[in-house]
């Protein structure tokens, strides 16, 4: 989490560019840099209602003010309120280490360590294998000898699938 | 003695004899380490073990550990907390089905990867149903979610009124203060009542001796969790005791992307479960059959879900109370 820009393996501090090269006012795409941003955040289409006009190292709030880079879920409340209050009570969001506070310390993600800002619905992903065991698996086929041996589950790849 | 008399009764002897070498056959399989010790023995109940015996017991076990999987096993007890109870919370609004706690859980409990043995199962369903009884949990689509489909893990609820315990004849298995319900392992007789009891099917049993390859064992063990087991006894989820009640997180939470999960002290007022019952809408599975779950399922308000934008409603222009 630090605001850095990324282009053909150099990696920049976003005022590196950005203290002499100004923005333009309105931006709406098409952008003319930045381009590799995929966008899909709602309505919310303009690069300054989460970015700070003059400091790039920031964010901003609903009156203008900066909001530091480590704090983004403040930004983040402006708009989802109620997920806000969930993630600060702990129904929402991921949580590492201890429940018990007392005994260690537990380290809650904030909203841009899982969610691409510019892109925020959570992604898809493979599943993990399914259940292959005795009572759930896919029993095997019938041996030979025409037995089914009930500690032997099938395998193989196909017809794995989708059968209840 | 006749002559037909002797071939008669030698002929007995003979498949008496043979009757008794089958069912002794099993025996000449029998590998050193696999009979019991005197001291295993008679080791008592997990309840009726005084410190000193306990302790005993889990020297045992990490001797069995170095000798069956040449490693070197942490052996603990940890006992319950005080003023703790465990509550589970699980956000359907937010799993995605990618089954990455089924196999957290698998290898950080030491379950048998051959034959495969798993505690949690996560069933998959239509949309707008819940009817366990048609829910898959062999899907295998190259992406989850599916966005027709919504998923819900099931594992051992934690009952404050476990069927489970009521019906074991030896009362192997029963709830400790913080609301776990664990096995002694040992004590256990493979009778499989409390699989039949469970209406979670929440326990598992161990039909064929259970298989972990080498590296794959969790050395950080505990006498009522993750200790290996041995053929013929029942295992179940425990909130993985050995982690929880030394105050860390489960497994299947801490690897769950999506931050689905949640675990807790529903005695403490500001932990993260107490919010989630007293603001979130929360149901247990099966309420019906009274077995109290310690095991929640919670939801957020509509259009929170990843794929259930916020459309805007049909306009009422009906003249009602307007």
């Amino acid at each position: 989490m630090r605001p850095v820009y990324s282009l053909a393996s150099y990696t920049y501090e976003c005022m590196e560019c950005h203290r002499i090269i100004p923005s333009p006012e309105e931006t709406l795409r098409p952008l003319t840099q930045h381009t590799e941003i995929e966008f899909n955040h709602g309505i919310n289409t303009r690069c300054f209602n989460c970015h700070h006009r003059k400091n790039r190292n920031a964010f901003v709030d609903d009156f203008g003010a900066e909001i530091a880079w480590e704090q983004p879920q403040l930004l983040c409340a402006k708009c989802h309120g109620p997920v806000y209050r969930d993630w600060q009570a702990g129904s929402h969001g991921r949580s590492n280490g201890y429940w018990d506070t007392a005994r260690g310390e537990q380290v809650r993600l904030r909203c841009i360590q899982c969610h691409d800002p510019h892109a925020p619905p959570f992604g898809s992903m493979a599943p993990a294998p399914g259940p292959n065991t005795l009572r759930m698996g896919v029993p095997a086929p019938p041996a030979h000898s025409g037995k089914r041996d009930p500690l032997r589950v099938y395998s193989g790849a196909e017809g794995a699938g989708n059968s209840h | 003695m006749s002559r037909r008399g002797f071939l008669g009764k030698s002929a007995a002897a003979a498949a008496g004899l043979a009757a008794l070498a089958a069912a002794m056959s099993p025996l000449r399989h029998l590998k050193e380490g696999d009979l019991p010790s005197v001291e295993d023995f008679l080791q008592k109940h997990y309840k009726e073990m005084t410190a000193a015996q306990k302790a005993r017991a889990l020297e045992r076990i990490r001797e069995r550990v170095r000798a069956r999987h040449r490693v070197e096993a942490v052996v603990t007890d940890p006992p319950p907390m005080d003023g703790v109870e465990y509550v589970y919370g699980l956000n359907i609004s937010r799993c995605i089905g990618c089954r990455k706690c089924v196999h957290a859980c698998v290898a950080e409990n030491n379950q048998s990867r051959a034959p495969e043995l798993q505690y949690i199962r996560v069933l998959e369903m239509e949309k707008g149903s819940i009817d366990v009884e048609t829910a898959n949990h062999h899907y295998t689509p190259p992406l989850v979610p599916r966005p027709d489909k919504w998923y819900m893990p099931v594992q051992c609820h934690q009952c404050a009124n476990p069927p489970c315990v009521k019906v074991c004849p030896v009362e192997a298995t029963w709830q400790e203060p913080d609301g776990i319900t664990v096995i002694d392992y040992d004590w256990c007789i493979g009778c499989r009542y409390c699989e039949a009891a469970c209406p979670y099917w929440a326990r598992r049993f161990n039909f064929a001796e259970p298989l972990i390859p080498g590296d794959a064992i969790n050395p950080k063990i505990s006498y009522l969790s993750n200790r290996p087991r041995e053929k013929g006894v029942m295992e179940k989820c425990t909130f993985c005791l050995h982690r929880t009640r030394v105050g860390r997180l489960p497994a299947c939470l801490e690897v769950c992307p999506t931050g689905s999960r949640k675990f807790g002290n529903v005695l403490d007022p500001n932990s993260e479960v107490h919010y989630i019952l007293k603001h979130k809408r929360v149901f247990v599975l099966k309420a019906d059959v009274g077995t109290l779950p310690r095991f929640f399922y919670y939801f957020d308000e509509r259009g929170s879900r990843y794929h259930d934008p916020i459309e805007p409603g049909p306009v009422h222009a009906t003249g009602e109370g307007a």
